[in-house]
């Protein structure tokens, strides 16, 4: 008798019902949502057949065009991120260490931090087009407070004690920012990053959405215009799919550098 | 040394000097390196809002976009709590709605903009689903979060007592988890006007950011940047207002 086969067959069978558990509700909603539109019970233009928008999924990536446009999206997403995340940990860092930069930028962050940035939209619109540029600039502008305060807050919450040790080992000032101070804020600059991350995706969206110029928000703009309302679930879908790219290579990122904690 | 008011007054002047050289800085780029249609100056921008609010303008606009953030992040703390609270006590309302939170969760809420609109039009309803929705998780979260930590000693001491079960949420479970919902609306407030302003540039014929969008596109640049200041205006009393009300209703803590 193979006691432990048993065992692990039994182990398997629970797994599998706490799996069943967890994923029942969203089967039987997607269960409902292809009978419902297959009936017509909704009209179609609110409600296609689950099918008919996984047809159009497909159709869109083969064809090159969610591709194409999810590249855009990125493309201005990931490029706005990066400039405010060096400028942020820039200006983070150095308000946190430094009295004279802390006094000229604490008022700009109070005011600045709460403003919706999307508003500023046609601002941009206005100053810089509504070109990749236009776009790119508004991200990087909207996401610098976040990384920029979660920068300054985990910057001031060094604990002194390591600051002293290391100052008085002779440690120069250059050297005790990249290997003392900057590690220890690291795990809170990691959470500004991943606050900024949707705020630029948001950013993205609606811009693309109010100006055009390809992308995914422009490509479910365009669907509810012409009354294809596939093409908008159907690019939904892929924004959720970036979305939770995004949000898994971030915790990689983290669980990587953050291994010491 | 100077008496303390005066300090405290002298300290608070020196705290904003800052602002006080971007706005001079501001005016000084309006009408010189940038021209003034692109870049009013900070006193016309003064003037202007001044004006909104003397001839009434802003107001209708105003209301409608209160209404909307009001109404949509109201039904979010109902809903969040009820279902934060809900999931945290009942292992099948868990099983049932976890799994639509982790799949909703990476969607920016404002990419579901076009699909308010399939549904509900153009308009109120669409950015009350947005709002709404926008704000769900954050609620949703923090409550789930404080139900399952509330402390079971405080439980087991109720039951002992004699306590029903109803009781022992809305006497215990409830009062305990208010903390961290306060935390979770306070998250979800300045969401709300980005959600609020990206519906009403995307989808609406009223509201303030609709009405920035407008007056951008016919070029009244002054009203544009008015409005701008005047929503962020908003935004922050509404911060500010609302950490206020969560320090003097938490005295406890």
């Amino acid at each position: 008798m193979d006691v432990t086969a048993d065992a692990s067959r039994g182990l398997d069978l629970s797994r599998l019902v706490e799996f069943g558990k967890s994923v029942y509700s969203l089967v039987i909603l997607l269960v409902l949502w292809e009978v419902v539109g297959q009936l017509g019970l909704i009209h179609y233009y609110f409600l296609p057949p689950l099918s008919d928008i996984l047809i159009r999924f497909a159709e869109l990536t083969l064809s090159g065009e969610m591709l194409f446009n999810a590249y855009l999206t990125l493309q201005r997403a990931l490029i706005g991120l990066a400039i405010a995340s060096v400028l942020g940990v820039i200006v983070g860092v150095l308000s946190a260490r430094n009295d004279i930069v802390d006094w000229f930028f604490d008022p700009i962050i109070k005011i600045g931090y709460p403003v919706p940035i999307i508003s500023l939209i046609p601002v941009f619109m206005l100053w810089f087009g509504i070109g990749d540029i236009s776009k790119i600039i508004m991200v990087a502008v909207g996401t610098f407070w976040p990384v920029a305060v979660n920068a300054r807050e985990s910057t001031r919450q060094v604990e002194t004690n390591l600051i002293w040790s290391a100052q008085m080992m002779g440690t120069s000032d250059r050297r005790l920012l990249w290997r003392v101070v900057m590690p220890a804020a690291l795990p809170g600059i990691l959470t500004g990053f991943q606050i900024a991350m949707p705020l630029s995706l948001i950013i993205t969206f609606v811009f693309e959405m109010v100006a055009g110029g390809g992308g995914l928000g422009a490509l479910e703009i365009q669907g509810v215009r012409s009354f294809e309302s596939a093409q908008v679930y159907a690019a939904i879908i892929a924004i959720m799919l970036i979305g939770i790219g995004l949000d898994r290579i971030l915790r990689f990122v983290r669980g990587r550098l953050l291994h010491w904690t | 040394m100077l008496p303390t008011p005066v300090q405290g007054v002298v300290n608070t002047i020196v705290d904003w000097i800052p602002l006080g050289i971007v706005v001079l800085v501001w005016e000084l780029v309006s009408g010189g390196i940038v021209a003034t249609d692109v870049l009013p100056a900070p006193a016309t921008v003064g003037a202007e809002i001044v004006g909104l609010f003397v001839s009434g303008e802003v107001f209708s606009h105003l209301f409608i976009s209160l209404f909307r953030v009001g109404v949509g992040l109201g039904l979010s703390i109902l809903v969040g709590v009820l279902l934060g609270v809900g999931m945290a006590r009942s292992d099948p309302v868990e099983n049932f709605f976890d799994i639509f939170l982790s799949m909703t969760y990476p969607i920016p809420k404002t990419a579901l903009v076009p699909l308010a609109i399939l549904w509900l039009g153009v308009g109120t309803k669409t950015a009350i689903l947005i709002v709404f929705l926008a704000c769900l998780l954050p609620i949703v979260l923090n409550a789930n979060n404080a139900a399952e930590n509330v402390d079971q000693n405080l439980v087991w001491a109720a039951q002992m007592m004699g306590t029903d079960e109803r009781s022992i949420l809305y006497k215990i479970v409830f009062p305990a988890t208010i903390p961290e919902i306060m935390t979770g609306v306070r998250q979800a407030v300045p969401i709300a006007f980005i959600a609020l302003v990206s519906a009403e540039l995307i989808a609406s014929n009223a509201g303030m950011g609709y009405l920035i969008l407008t007056s951008g596109q016919i070029g009244n640049y002054p009203t544009m940047f008015a409005n701008i200041v005047i929503i962020s205006a908003v935004a922050f009393v509404a911060v500010r207002a609302f950490e206020e009300a969560r320090g003097r209703l938490l005295v406890w803590t």
